[in-house]
């Protein structure tokens, strides 16, 4: 790193943990080496934690709305934990498909919430409810399965990045919700990778950021042959998406790719819009 | 050692949920109450800085930092955007009140977070210009210019006042983060 890279990357730094960045300025820290060094905003919490005792209690109706946030979240992070759990050996298997959407159906049954599903017989599933107690989560497969349901939703199918080498077979669609920040990522053929030498990455290129530095939406792993299905971890907030990319990266991700092995691109070509 | 609520959390454990909201719930709230003028953006932000942690829980290194440390940089973060977007900023207590030496609070220090002491500690070594202007940003969320502004101090040595006053903290907590800026700067 340069003189100057650091000298700019050590403002950056300091001025994002004392009074925070514009975009502009968020754009130009992602771009320098070192930019995830959290070390100077954790200096500045330790400051903080120093200098001010906490008196507030959280409110009850906030706890409340924060659980309910924290169920699914924390759910996908266990599916994240082993990667295999989002493998579907057999998605084309009705049995299958019909199973994981009666247990999200009994979910949202027993949450009292009334939704129209029209797929895989749910129609009927709820005029015989199954006598479920405990809500069950969604496992990522089934949640991007009913968000691919779901009117204006931004939807792209992935291909290969190339026609020949070990990912030319990829294939498989993403589902992404600007009102509710989050997608899955359902892809088809990516070979297995050493978890110790390399990472999958996926990308977001959308409005706010421009196509030079798309929004890192999460790392994950393969681990075995089938489909796996990914919850997006959209970094910042992705704004009407025109691409999604999955690279190869060292272990924990990049801030900005060098785009040196690409396995799949899903570009979108229609937008439905929300409904009103 | 009872095992870490964040890394609990990041195994997918649900009842660490209910376990983290007990523990940092109130700091969290505390935090964004403190720093933001307006109830609905701090219960915003309060929400939105909860989400963060449920998501990144997995990066947390009980090496590098307490969870109630992790767990305030990540509501500081969202509490800056807050700021930022809505542009309002709290009204801050007077200047002579804020720029005073804080009360003695270690004993809620030591509950909270080591790394809250080793910061005061470091805090102590500061020049008091920057003491000043670090309190004023980090404690009571003012910008810069805001800081220049309120205090006469010129915005350029105001810059330069947080840059080395948070080298020196940074350094005293053994933060030595990826890129190594020296200590020369920070011991001006």
């Amino acid at each position: 790193m340069n003189e100057t890279d650091r000298e700019q990357l050590l403002d950056l730094l300091t001025r994002q943990a004392t009074e925070g960045l514009t975009p502009a300025e968020s754009r130009k820290l992602a771009a320098l080496e070192g930019s995830d060094d959290d070390s100077f905003d954790l200096a500045a919490a330790a400051l903080l934690l120093a200098e001010f005792e906490p008196t507030e209690q959280l409110p009850s109706h906030l706890r409340s709305k924060i659980t309910a946030d924290a169920s699914e979240i924390v759910a996908a992070n266990a599916g994240e934990k082993a990667p295999d759990a989002s493998v579907v050996a057999d998605r084309k298997t009705p049995l299958f498909a019909w199973l994981g959407w009666a247990v999200a159906a009994a979910a949202v049954l027993a949450l009292g919430i009334n939704l129209s599903m029209t797929r895989f017989g749910v129609t009927e599933i709820a005029n015989n409810p199954p006598p479920a107690a405990t809500p069950t989560p969604m496992t990522p497969a089934e949640a991007h399965d009913k968000m691919m349901a779901e009117p204006g939703m931004t939807v792209a199918k992935w291909a290969p990045a190339a026609k020949t080498g070990d990912m030319a077979n990829v294939s498989g669609d993403v589902v992404w919700s600007d009102k509710e920040q989050k997608g899955y990522a359902m892809l088809r053929g990516l070979p297995k990778n050493n978890a110790d030498a390399s990472t999958y990455q996926l990308w977001i290129f959308e409005e706010n950021q421009g196509d030079k530095t798309p929004i890192d939406g999460g790392t994950f792993n393969v681990s075995s042959d089938g489909t796996v299905v990914i919850p997006i971890d959209a970094k910042l907030a992705a704004k009407n998406p025109s691409m999604f990319a999955v690279t190869v990266e060292k272990p924990g991700g990049v801030v900005v790719s060098k785009r040196e092995k690409v396995a799949a691109l899903a570009k979108v070509e229609t937008s439905v819009p929300p409904e009103a | 050692m009872p095992e870490s609520i964040l890394k609990r959390i990041a195994a997918g454990d649900r009842n660490a949920v209910e376990d983290c909201l007990n523990s940092y719930g109130g700091l969290v709230y505390s935090i964004a109450r403190k720093l933001l003028a307006n109830e609905a953006d701090a219960e915003d932000a309060v929400q939105e800085a909860f989400i963060d942690v449920w998501k990144n829980a997995g990066r947390y290194d009980p090496a590098v930092a307490s969870e109630a440390t992790f767990i305030s940089m990540i509501t500081r973060r969202r509490v800056i955007d807050k700021i930022r977007h809505s542009g309002r900023r709290i009204s801050a207590d007077p200047i002579e009140e804020i720029v005073q030496e804080p009360g003695d609070k270690g004993h809620k220090r030591i509950e909270l977070s080591i790394e809250a002491n080793e910061a005061a500690e470091a805090m102590k070594t500061l020049r008091p210009e920057q003491q000043t202007v670090l309190r004023l940003s980090i404690v009571d969320g003012m910008s810069h210019q805001e800081i220049a502004d309120a205090t006469g101090i010129p915005l350029g040595t105001v810059k330069t006042h947080a840059r080395r006053g948070l080298l020196r903290v940074r350094e005293a907590l053994g933060l030595g983060g990826i890129i190594d800026f020296g200590n020369k700067e920070a011991a001006i």
